[in-house]
């Protein structure tokens, strides 16, 4: 689309004129703390130390050779690819199932959308709670189908932390799939799906042929947006573990939520801090390159 | 000199002293009388309508300044209060941000003993002794218990806080059922020695399992206590030191792994064999709801469950999350295995040094904290501040809350004598952290060698991280407490 | 009956089953979350596990509004629905000039997206720093500014891929037409983009409504938001379940209406009006 070469001011600059105020706020709240948190990395800034000296490199050296932070990223990578493609698959089910019209589908997906409102502070720890093997009722049903009292240690046993995390997560955050992939499918054009079905073609061709590359650019969207709120996951494994037992299920905003506001280990964290930047960048810059080639 | 022995000189003399004597002890008298007061008036007069903030332990913790401390300073003052109530765990992070900002935003300060060294050196903390000796607060500081006015008040030599919370971890049991005949005799018959709320933590595992084998069947286990990790780990620090473990050598290398850190570990999780199934997860209100319903015998936890316990709530809608108690006058009070509980967290008033109005924020504490009004709120019933003071102990109306509430108060002065301080050092939370870890895996099932090993690796690693001299010279004077170890 | 309205009813019927069976499973938490503002402290605690309360009395939300509590609900709201306008209104206009101008070209997108790959709990430090000098700590406008940035985004990416999804054969006619730029976006391109709209907004709001860390740091006690107010009822010698769960009740009624008025954006058997390419 070309503009106008002879237009107003305001139309020759319209679509910087739009992008102005976005980029405004976002440089105002954004560029400080990124500033901040380079320089501090080079500081020595801990709970008992303020000296704002450079100390070069030291908080860098001090990242690759510390085995809990790479654990934490492991975990988290762990977390995020369990919990993505279920969340991405369940919530394009769902919304599939109530694209069409159906009685009371106004109050289904309201009721849908409630898990993700619960704050996720809450979330965790009422799915604590539900996981209590004393007062909760999930061992409580896991027994009825056994036959006998089940002892199952969902936030203590090794393995069934994880378990215990991904459902939770699972569960607070189908309903954001769900909810955008419904938008999405919504406004896939009809009559290209009306004409393949004329030619013959089944369900499951028309849905990878035309409806999947229809809603392709909402999907990448959200499975990043998606990605990106798994890989600083904290509240539900907070609740459920503290990043127990041990540091098994301590996640990356766990781990710095541990340095940074319980130990202040201010420097440090933000050398973590912009080392997790870095990766999710060229990650996310990688994956994106990829979807654009693709289309 | 040799003149005035003679009569006039001699008797004006005489006059002379018994008068100084006579204003010197009247000084004091009302001195230690009136600290409230004096704190009152003094604060009438630099107050005028200025606002104080005060940080304070969100929840039920806030209502002792929120509807009655509060509200009670101002009509005698004029100062306006305002509370800012923050999530127990958020405390420190808030408090240390706040300071770090300089945003001075906080006059007044709840503090956890066992971070003062970490405020202190960050130089988050004011230092009191001037204001102390200002109005006259010595006396009355040294009647607070031995056990918090010697350890939980200065550091380094200096005055930071003010002790004004008695936690302790005690011994709860039920009474009745230590009295049944048919136990005490079965007791007598296997053990050879008599049913009795153990002393040693030995008696405790034979007790426990005792119980529970008989009365599991009617709905009760032998104990439960609050296992999860944050609660254990100061129950562990009580327990390891009891049974003669040091934290660190005399070159500060940690010495939690020692055979008696093994050791207790492993009867920790032995111990919850024969205690409710999921008790690795019990936290505070857990463990109460499990002994306020009878389904436990006994349980060691913070003085507030003798008061819930025993029906002291009033009506009070605060406390609905209580569960209701079905055990009121059958409860026993005693001190923990081993006689020394753990003084477990606590609380001192502090004033912030970034506070815009020291002075009077120093005046509330010390009112908060004197005798006189320190009485009224360790026993509003939904205040969590427990007894502190000698005088609280024989307060004849807390005495008279409820039938048992001498033995009760009985047991919170003998922990006063005994107790046991956390540990406190510099970047204290670390060591407190690779602990907590450790008993999470504990409760997982690692092997407890293992385990405690990692976390004196972790612990070493820390203290060379701080400094080994730096740390070093703070944990010997934490050390030298009397409430350091068992004595 | 024919039998492809016959095929229609059972599969009509299947997705029905289908439907249900999944509310449960999902409600199954939110139901239990819920009750727990009914029951007494003993049945919360109880062994096993009580499914509902003996009894419904509203005596905790009384307290919850009595005290005042209740009123962080009413901040959360004033903060979430101020910041997601904001966010929506600039996110919005944004995304249409990188969607149909490519302005910046793919750095500016770029950009935009990478600040939602900082850690939170990494920058509430530094953002509390910049606030006291500003003094902008526990203010509506500075919580609200913040959450306008932390969104905006979220909406600008989201609504980028929506807009790119409607063909500009509409908006070409219609500058054709004689339609200024600015009434091509809001009058023809909007009504596009409902569905995107409805979706992003819900979560936007969602996103500002629920964050801890930053009211947490940011705020002390004008502005307390409900999931800051939640967090008092956690306590290392007590845990305020009911009003934990009150509190959640009121603050997830909101979104529910909300949702269920604007789910007809989402789903089909509307006519969007005009036919698309």
């Amino acid at each position: 689309m070309r503009s106008g070469q002879r237009g107003t001011f305001r139309e020759r600059n319209f679509k910087y004129l739009l992008v102005g105020p976005a980029i405004f706020v976002l440089l105002l709240i954004g560029v400080f703390p990124l500033v901040y948190l380079l320089m501090v990395s080079f500081q020595g800034i801990t709970m008992t130390e303020t000296s704002t000296d450079f100390i070069g490199f030291a908080n860098y050296r001090q990242l690759f050779s510390d085995a809990r932070l790479w654990q934490a990223l492991l975990h988290t990578v762990i977390i995020t690819a369990i919990a993505l493609p279920i969340e991405l698959v369940l919530g394009l089910a769902m919304a599939q199932l109530f694209l069409d019209r159906l009685p009371g589908r106004a109050i289904f997906i309201a009721l849908l959308v409630l898990p993700v409102v619960v704050s996720p502070i809450v979330s965790g720890a009422t799915w604590a709670l539900l996981f209590n093997h004393r007062f909760g009722p999930i061992n409580q049903i896991i027994g009825w189908f056994m036959g006998r009292e089940t002892i199952l240690l969902w936030t203590i046993n090794p393995n069934l932390v994880y378990p215990a995390i991904i459902t939770a997560e699972i569960w607070q955050w189908t309903p954001f799939m769900f909810l955008l992939l419904l938008a999405a499918l919504g406004s896939v054009d009809r009559s290209q799906i009306e004409a393949a079905a004329i030619d013959g073609a089944g369900w499951w061709r028309t849905f990878f042929r035309i409806v999947l590359p229809a809603i392709a650019p909402v999907m990448t969207v959200a499975v990043l947006i998606r990605g990106l709120d798994l890989f600083r996951l904290f509240d539900i494994v907070w609740a459920l573990t503290q990043g127990g037992p041990g540091t098994l299920t301590e996640t990356i905003s766990v781990f710095t939520y541990i340095k940074g506001f319980r130990q202040f280990e201010t420097s440090y964290t933000a050398a973590v801090a912009l080392l997790v930047i870095v990766l999710l960048s060229t990650l996310v810059m990688y994956l994106l390159r990829r979807v654009e080639l693709a289309r | 000199m040799k003149n005035c022995f003679a009569s006039m000189c001699w008797k004006g003399l005489r006059a002379g002293f018994v008068i100084a004597g006579m204003t010197l002890a009247w000084a004091g008298v009302a001195h230690a009388q009136s600290a409230a007061k004096t704190a009152a008036d003094a604060a009438k007069k630099i107050c005028a309508g200025k606002t104080i903030t005060i940080v304070w332990e969100a929840g039920l913790q806030s209502l002792d300044p929120l509807n009655f401390s509060g509200p009670l300073w101002e009509k005698e003052t004029g100062c306006k209060i305002k509370v800012v109530e923050v999530p127990t765990a958020e405390m420190f992070t808030k408090i240390m941000q706040d300071y770090r900002a300089g945003s001075g935003a906080y006059d007044a300060l709840n503090v956890v003993p066992s971070w003062m060294p970490d405020l202190v050196q960050a130089g988050a903390l004011e230092q009191l002794d001037n204001y102390v000796d200002k109005y006259g607060y010595r006396a009355e500081l040294q009647k607070i218990a031995p056990t918090y006015r010697d350890n939980q008040m200065k550091v380094n030599g200096k005055i930071y806080g003010f002790p004004d919370d008695g936690d302790v971890f005690i011994m709860y049991y039920r009474k009745d059922i230590f009295a049944r005949d048919d136990l005490k005799k079965a007791f007598q018959a296997k053990y050879n020695y008599p049913l009795a709320p153990p002393k040693t933590w030995k008696q405790f595992d034979e007790v426990g399992s005792f119980l529970t084998d008989n009365l599991k069947k009617e709905g009760t286990y032998g104990a439960s206590f609050f296992r999860e990790a944050p609660y254990a780990m100061l129950m562990f620090q009580e327990r390891f030191r009891v049974e003669g473990g040091k934290f660190f050598d005399a070159n500060m290398k940690a010495t939690v792994n020692s055979p008696i850190g093994v050791r207790v570990f492993t009867e920790m999780r032995n111990e919850n064999r024969f205690m409710p199934p999921g008790v690795e997860k019990f936290g505070f209100v857990e463990n109460l709801a499990t002994f306020l319903k009878g389904e436990s015998a006994m349980t060691i936890s913070w003085p507030p469950y003798g008061r819930f316990a025993a029906g002291y709530l009033g009506s009070e809608k605060a406390l609905d999350w209580v569960p209701k108690s079905t055990i009121a006058g059958k409860v026993g009070y005693a001190l923990p295995p081993g006689g020394h509980p753990q003084l477990a967290l606590g609380f001192a008033l502090s004033v912030a040094t970034h506070s815009k109005n020291k002075e009077a924020a120093y005046l509330f504490i010390q009112w908060l904290n004197s005798e006189e009004i320190s009485t009224k709120r360790v026993q509003l019933p939904y205040t969590l501040r427990d007894p502190f003071r000698d005088s609280h102990y024989t307060d004849p109306v807390y005495l008279g809350l409820w039938p048992d509430a001498k033995d009760y108060l009985a047991a919170l002065k003998a922990a006063s004598q005994t107790g046991l301080l956390d540990l406190s050092l510099i970047q204290t939370d670390t060591y407190e952290e690779a602990l907590r870890q450790g008993v999470g895996r504990l409760w997982a099932g690692e092997d407890p060698k293992t385990i405690l090993d990692d976390v004196a690796k972790q612990w070493d690693a820390t203290t060379a991280k701080i400094g080994v001299d730096k740390q070093k010279a703070v944990y010997n004077a934490w050390a030298a407490k009397s409430g350091a170890y068992p004595k | 009956m024919t039998p492809l309205a016959g095929r229609h009813r059972v599969r009509l019927c299947l997705r029905l089953v289908a439907a249900v069976a999944l509310t449960l499973i999902f409600m199954f938490p939110i139901y239990w979350l819920y009750m727990i503002s009914f029951k007494t402290a003993s049945e919360i605690y109880a062994f096993p596990p009580k499914w509902y309360p003996s009894s419904f009395n509203f005596d905790t939300y009384r307290v919850l509004f009595r005290d005042g509590d209740a009123a962080t609900v009413g901040n959360s709201l004033i903060v979430a629905f101020c910041s997601t306008a904001l966010a929506m209104f600039l996110g919005f206009i944004c995304a249409y000039s990188l969607a149909r101008f490519s302005t910046g070209g793919k750095h500016l997108a770029n950009w935009i997206i990478s600040q939602r790959m900082i850690p939170p709990i990494a920058v509430v430090f530094p953002i509390f720093l910049l606030y006291v000098w500003f003094g902008l700590v526990d203010t509506y406008v500075g919580v609200i500014l913040l959450y306008t940035a932390f969104n905006l985004p979220y909406v600008i990416w989201m609504m980028r891929s929506y807009i790119l999804d409607v063909p500009r054969a509409l908006e070409e006619s219609a500058l054709v037409d004689g339609y200024t730029r600015w009434q091509v976006l809001w009058k023809v391109l909007l009504p596009m983009c409902r569905a995107g709209l409805a979706a992003t907004t819900i979560f936007t709001f969602v996103f500002a409504w629920n964050d801890f860390i930053f009211a947490l740091v940011l705020t002390r006690t004008e502005v307390a938001t409900y999931t800051v107010q939640i967090t008092h009822y956690f306590g290392g010698q007590s845990n305020f379940w009911a009003k934990i769960s009150a509190m959640s009740v009121l603050g997830t009624l909101p979104i529910f209406v909300v949702t269920a008025f604007m789910q007809r954006y989402f789903v089909r058997g509307i006519s969007l009006g005009a036919v698309k390419g």
